[in-house]
């Protein structure tokens, strides 16, 4: 039921970002799931993101994110990361290797392949993550910095700055700007707008805007 | 005859009480968030030894000080090898777990 229930939320798009669903901190438990929605708008386009994760252990996880765009779905993307978590006190990080592949379920016959080399830490203060991806024609890295408040009744505020950078056959671009994410619970809202700092990629235009809600059980 | 009667009715006293419930806590490395907290409080309440009648159904979580509140059940014993599986089953490493005694209030732990 567990796994129908994660296949059934997959997300997409039409630009393959490398974060994992709901975040890349969760689920981190036994048989955890978790799905989000997220609304994407980039290019002029507007994409809606359907995203679901499943943690068999805290080292391994299985992720699909579907995207649908202008009434039709796109390539889905399936991904299994491998994670080796280091827990120190009041520091938690760990070291992610994530083997994907894009299937060609937006009509197409093309099948892609895709790996990406991550890290990210945490401290009750503070949380960084960076993540090196290929998939495709594309190779990106993206980084996460900044502040975390947690209020000791379940709530946390993350504060960040995101950086993301593309080299694709049509050019390369760069983005930044501020992530919010907050979390209640079992609840996750992230909502990050990134500027266009540099542009020499003919298939990108203009700014980033992504708002979206997640669940984990 | 009457030290006899008196040894009775102390042992039958000592019997009749129900053991008082006990609380622990352990120490984890790691727990430093607020999702943390709800992942291995997720598998924590799940055991059943666990009293949810205490903390928040059974369990409190200090991020501040990578402790974890457990409240046990009366008369039911704690199974340390349980708890502990269950806070790595969570994602986290429990390194050590004590009783919580009568000055060590639950006050103390961040809300």
């Amino acid at each position: 039921m567990k796994h129908t229930f994660v296949v059934l939320f997959i997300t997409l798009v039409s630009n393959a970002y490398a974060h994992q669903p709901v975040m890349d901190m969760a689920p981190r438990w036994n048989n955890g799931y978790g799905v989000q929605t997220r609304v994407e708008h980039a290019n002029s386009e507007t994409t809606t993101w359907l995203e679901g994760v499943y943690t068999f252990k805290p080292s391994l996880r299985m992720t699909l994110k579907v995207p649908h765009s202008n009434g039709k779905t796109g390539d889905a993307i399936l991904a299994m990361p491998i994670k080796r978590y280091k827990n120190d006190g009041a520091f938690t990080s760990n070291w992610g290797l994530t083997p994907s592949v894009r299937m060609p379920t937006g009509g197409g016959s093309k099948w892609d392949a895709g790996l990406s080399l991550s890290y990210s830490a945490e401290s009750r203060k503070v949380y960084t993550l960076y993540d090196l991806y290929t998939l495709g024609d594309t190779t990106g890295i993206d980084i996460n910095a900044g502040l975390v408040h947690s209020d000791g009744k379940g709530s946390s505020w993350f504060t960040l700055w995101d950086i993301t950078a593309k080299d694709s056959d049509s050019g390369q671009h760069l983005l930044t700007g501020p992530v919010l994410v907050y979390f209640k619970r079992n609840i996750i809202v992230r909502a990050e707008y990134k500027f266009e700092a540099y542009d020499d990629d003919t298939q990108w235009d203009g700014n980033y805007l992504s708002i979206g809600i997640g669940m984990v059980f | 005859m009457l030290n006899k009667t008196i040894a009775i009715a102390l042992l039958y006293a000592l019997l009749a009480t129900p053991a008082l419930a006990q609380n622990y806590v352990v120490s984890v490395n790691g727990i430093v968030c607020e999702f943390c907290a709800f992942g291995v409080g997720k598998k924590i309440r799940k055991l059943p030894f666990i009293d949810p009648s205490q903390y928040d159904e059974g369990v409190k979580v200090d991020i501040e000080n990578q402790r974890v509140f457990i409240a046990i059940r009366d008369n039911v014993s704690l199974d340390q090898s349980a708890l502990f599986e269950a806070i790595e089953s969570g994602g986290y490493d429990p390194i050590d777990i004590r009783q919580i005694t009568d000055k060590e209030p639950s006050t103390e732990v961040i809300e």
